[in-house]
């Protein structure tokens, strides 16, 4: 290519990235929708979302009626759990789990501090409502540590020992440190997460909205029979939609998730950027795949809800890989936002750099020449 | 309008004083109509004349500020009023299959619509059947609508606004972008369908030379009715007379005489010349004083048809800002070579699409210079063997040369040197005139240098400088059709390709259009390939081509074409009677070729004029009809083209 006509042909990328990029502004409710996803819709996410136990509302079925039954139920407190009372028998603690009215009971025997001051074993009954299996298992952890340390405090008290000579006991504690998020903001994580998906649904979502417009327009025609290449088509959206992607990125992370989540960013925020930018091309590889088979934006917007289950999925944000049955582990090594989801949390989180993150940069690259290419390929094929 | 005045009680529709405003725009502007029950009523005018509101508003589907409005003696004042005589009619609006389900079969759309409409099941099979019948569509009643052609689409959208047996229909705009075949098919089928049930009918079209089928009809221009009654007594309101010359050098004629006139025009060798205030008699003779050194081959003066009187009615009332424009069109800043060279050419070109042969092994060519007209039916192959030609779509067989350039290996050269214009609007609603012509020059690399330059030319030359700051979305259709005829000459191309361009544009646009384009072919030596519905504009052409089914059936200049018909068919009959419809159905029932009805008139095509004639005043005296009229007139670019296919059609169902 001699050096006119690659002028010539960066001059028609460019005007046509000028063009897509006039015609998403005057589309002021796709402006709208975009900026919702960057703000709002990651805002609510990163507050509203909690993975650990608060105020799990509890009820007891006190049998005892002990100083002992009342020390272990006052015992299930804030923040973890909220005493909401006692109940009067089984068949009423059955209907309020039943209806969801709380999150578990706490069955306590008759004789359970006679039995204790024996030094007789007595067992506590703990029904949970684990419909929500998160929830489930962390009240079931909970309330095991509780009745355990409840258990050992009254030994402790029977055998006159107080928390001083306690300590002197030979005691395993175990001690551990939290790395990356150490107070465990779940914000932070959930956040990134959110604004990953977000990020993956526009890079498939405007492109190929862009170029599926033209379709149904009928511009598509005007242009393929003028001397523009598939590629110098279709590119030109790909670019303007990345930069309107980043944008928002850029927005969402320094007005949302740092000063209103105070994420402590570790890594490089330009190398963060430019991973972000490669995988806005690879996911609109597969938009421009999903332009070529639709006819409408309808079609764009069902194809798009209907890929982004799988890819969320085999990002392994959710399960980690070694947990996924080794069919799904082996479609995740294909799944561009596995590696960008990794590559996200190491550079914010844990700081890591390009000498860490190379070889996924390396993947990721490779998945988006081979997706973009498939995604090209498939257009100019359909005329 | 004397008879619009006194309210009729007999009357379908009475509507006295009515004013549709959206936002600050006036659309309709105090419009009085009356029409009669059993009328086939029509509204001509250019795009945004109000034809659509004002139809909406009979309809019952648009509000309006001013006036009263009586249709089948209710007065529409609210949507409880309008809601009252819905079930009475039948509505069907602009666009092809529009108001149609594409995904459902055509039964499954008739059956659809009955539903909605609450026909009792009995009714409906007949019903259904007799329409089907009549239409011919039923044989594809389990063909999915989006499958349908054109014409088809319309028939069935005719079927399902009539299977509720409304009392009017209302149909808005039925055959633009329809094939003269099934044009003339859906007019008869209409016709047929009003007489036997007594329906009244209120009809907007954008051909003029459609306006013969219609009893009565108003002009419409400017949210105002123009000028109204039946369509002999229209083209009379306009003073003048047309002047038909061919003349050398034609372009010296041209000249001369523009200076004179507003309304002229040249058809192939021949200018047409609608001169004001001048009666027949005295028309040869004014022209032929004002030419001077150009020699005079013929000439004849003659009345106007719709067409042209309602060009000249718009100009004689001062309702138009139409200033005489600057005569000299700019020229192209590297004029093309002045050679006869072939600029197209097609060998044996063929494509399939799975088993379906779209395009048959067609042959044609042609040169700089030339307006090739490309005619045909709708789904003949004209789409596809453009596409092939301007290297989109891939042929299956054979080759072709475009602007000196294999068509099969040097797609990307041909894309470089070609112009191209397709059937819908495909520039960029959202961007400015501006924009676009910005965004094509640079798409077809026009340099720096020149950029300002030929913007300014091609802004020039299709008349779009007090538009250059709106969005295209906002501009009427025929200015959207010109400025995309702008941005297609933006790299001033040696070839020009034009699929249906002045589909849905009215008179006036498709006059401007087309003084461009002979202007293009004339001075600038471009190469010019179009397709067309509009028969008059194929007169335009220098050379046709006639497909049907993906092959070529006749090849010739337009004169050429018609005078083979009348050598094959003879000449065309125009009979006038009292009981039109009776004495059509006589006619047909004694086969004489090619029967029509055009509004009162019956066309029919006769070798031996002078027998035929006696026969059909024979025929009709024995039948107690009354023969007002018989004329003898030379067939049109229309008739050849229905006779033609016809011819086939017929041949292929035996």
């Amino acid at each position: 290519m001699n050096y006119h006509a690659f002028l010539l042909w960066w001059s028609r990328t460019f005007t046509m990235t000028i063009k897509e990029l006039k015609q998403l502004i005057r589309d002021p409710v796709l402006l709208l929708i975009i900026a919702y996803f960057f703000t709002i819709d990651v805002y609510m996410a990163g507050s509203g979302i909690n993975l650990s136990l608060r105020n799990a509302s509890i009820m007891a079925i006190d049998h005892d009626h002990s100083p002992a039954s009342r020390e272990l139920i006052y015992r299930f407190r804030p923040p973890y759990f909220d005493f909401k009372g006692d109940i009067s028998g089984k068949n009423e603690a059955e209907e309020r789990l039943n209806k969801g009215q709380i999150l578990a009971v706490l069955d306590i025997p008759e004789n359970f501090q006679r039995h204790l001051l024996q030094g007789q074993a007595e067992t506590v009954q703990f029904q949970v409502d684990t419909s929500n299996t998160v929830l489930g298992t962390l009240a079931t952890t909970y309330a095991m540590q509780i009745t355990a340390d409840f258990g050992r405090d009254f030994v402790g008290k029977q055998t006159g020992l107080n928390s001083d000579t306690m300590e002197a006991l030979p005691v395993i504690q175990n001690r551990y440190r939290v790395l990356y998020n150490p107070n465990r903001i779940d914000s932070w994580f959930m956040s990134i997460m959110e604004l990953l998906t977000v990020i993956t649904m526009l890079s498939m979502m405007l492109p190929a909205a862009a170029a599926v417009r033209e379709k149904e327009r009928g511009t598509i025609e005007q242009l393929a029979v003028s001397p523009l290449s598939s590629l110098q088509i279709l590119l030109p959206k790909v670019i303007s939609m990345g930069l309107v992607i980043l944008f928002g990125v850029a927005v969402c992370l320094f007005l949302i998730i740092i000063p209103l989540f105070h994420l402590p960013v570790k890594g490089s925020i330009s190398l963060f950027f430019a991973v972000t930018a490669l995988y806005v091309f690879t996911a609109s590889g597969i938009g421009l795949f999903i332009a070529t088979i639709s006819q409408s934006l309808g079609q764009v917007t069902m194809l798009v809800i209907l890929l982004m289950m799988p890819i969320l999925l085999l990002s392994g944000a959710w399960a980690p890989p070694e947990t996924m049955p080794h069919a799904m582990y082996l479609a995740m090594t294909v799944s561009p936002l596995y590696y960008y989801n990794e590559m996200t949390y190491a550079i914010l989180l844990k700081g890591a750099g390009i000498d860490i993150l190379w070889d996924s940069i390396l993947e990721l690259s490779g998945l988006g020449v081979v997706f973009f290419n498939f995604g090209i390929w498939h257009f100019r094929r359909q005329f | 309008m004397g008879e619009a005045s006194l309210v009729d009680k007999q009357a379908v529709i009475n509507i006295t004083g009515f004013c549709k405003r959206y936002k600050k725009k006036l659309a309709v502007n105090a419009v009085d109509l009356t029409i009669q029950r059993g009328e086939i009523y029509g509204l001509i005018g250019p795009d945004g004349a109000g034809k659509s509101s004002l139809m909406k508003a009979i309809a019952g589907v648009l509000s309006f500020e001013q006036g009263t409005l009586d249709v089948l003696g209710v007065t529409i004042d609210s949507e409880a009023s309008a809601e009252k005589i819905k079930g009475r009619l039948g509505f069907m609006p602009q666009g092809l299959g529009l108001n149609l389900y594409g995904d459902l079969s055509v039964e499954e759309n008739i059956d659809f619509f009955a539903q909605l409409r609450e026909v009792q099941p009995e009714q409906l099979d007949q019903r259904k059947d007799k329409l089907l019948g009549m239409t011919r569509l039923d044989k594809f009643r389990e063909r999915p609508m989006k499958n349908l052609s054109g014409g088809m689409k319309q028939k069935l959208g005719l079927i399902c606004t009539l299977i509720h047996q409304p009392e009017l229909v209302i149909l808005d705009e039925p055959t633009t972008g329809v094939d003269p075949v099934s044009r003339r098919d859906f007019w008869a089928i209409l016709a047929e369908l009003l007489q036997e049930h007594n329906i009244t009918a209120l009809v907007s079209t954008a051909y003029m030379d459609e306006a013969a089928r219609f009893n009565r009809l108003s002009l419409m221009y400017n949210g105002q009715i123009l000028a109204a009654g039946t369509p002999d007594a229209i083209s009379q309101q306009a003073k003048g007379c047309l002047i038909e010359l061919t003349a050398e050098p034609q372009l010296e004629a041209l000249k001369q005489l523009k200076i004179h006139y507003l309304q002229i025009e040249t058809i192939g060798s021949r200018i047409r010349v609608f001169a004001d205030n001048t009666s027949v008699n005295a028309g040869v003779k004014t022209v032929t004083d004002l030419l001077a050194g150009v020699k005079i081959k013929t000439i004849r003066a003659f009345d106007a048809a719709l067409e042209d009187s309602f060009i000249a009615l718009l100009r004689q009332r001062p309702l138009t800002d139409q200033t005489q424009k600057d005569n000299s069109i700019p020229r192209f800043d590297k004029p093309l070579p002045d050679d006869k060279s072939i600029a197209i050419e097609a060998k044996q070109l063929t494509r399939d699409f799975g088993k379906f042969r779209s395009v048959d092994h067609i042959n044609f060519s042609v040169k700089q210079g030339e307006i090739f007209g490309l005619l045909g039916a709708n789904g003949a192959g004209k789409t596809t063997a453009i596409k092939m030609l301007t290297g989109i779509l891939p042929p299956s067989e054979g080759e072709g040369q475009v602007a000196g350039a294999d068509m099969r290996k040097a797609g990307q050269l041909i894309k470089e040197r070609i112009g191209y214009m397709s059937q819908a609007f495909s520039l960029y609603l959202d961007l400015t005139v501006m924009e676009n012509i910005r965004l094509f020059a640079s798409i077809y690399g026009v340099d720096r240098k020149t950029l300002k330059q030929r913007i300014d030319w091609v802004i020039n030359i299709a008349g779009l400088a007090e538009v250059i700051g709106q969005l295209a979305g906002s501009l009427p259709m025929g200015i959207r059709q010109r400025l995309a005829l702008g941005c297609a000459l933006i790299h001033q191309p040696g070839v020009l390709f034009l699929d249906e361009p002045t589909s849905g544009v009215d008179p006036i646009g498709r006059r401007q259009f087309w003084d461009i384009l002979v202007h293009l072919a004339r001075v600038e030596q471009v190469a010019i390939l179009v397709t067309t519905h509009y028969m008059t504009e194929a007169e335009h052409c220098d050379h046709l081509v006639l497909m049907y089914a993906g092959r070529v059936i006749a090849d010739d200049t337009p004169t050429t074409m018609i005078e083979s018909l009348q050598n094959e068919a003879g000449q065309l009959l125009e009979i006038t009677t009292d009981k039109p419809l009776q004495a059509l159905t006589l006619l047909e029932k004694e086969n004489f070729k090619g029967v029509a009805l055009f509004g009162k008139h019956i066309h029919l095509l006769a070798l031996d004029v002078k027998r035929v004639k006696k026969q059909i005043s024979e025929l009709l005296t024995k039948h107690s009809i009354k023969l007002l009229e018989i004329t003898a007139q030379t067939p049109t670019l229309e008739d050849v083209f229905v006779y033609r296919v016809l011819a086939l059609e017929n041949k292929e169902l035996t």
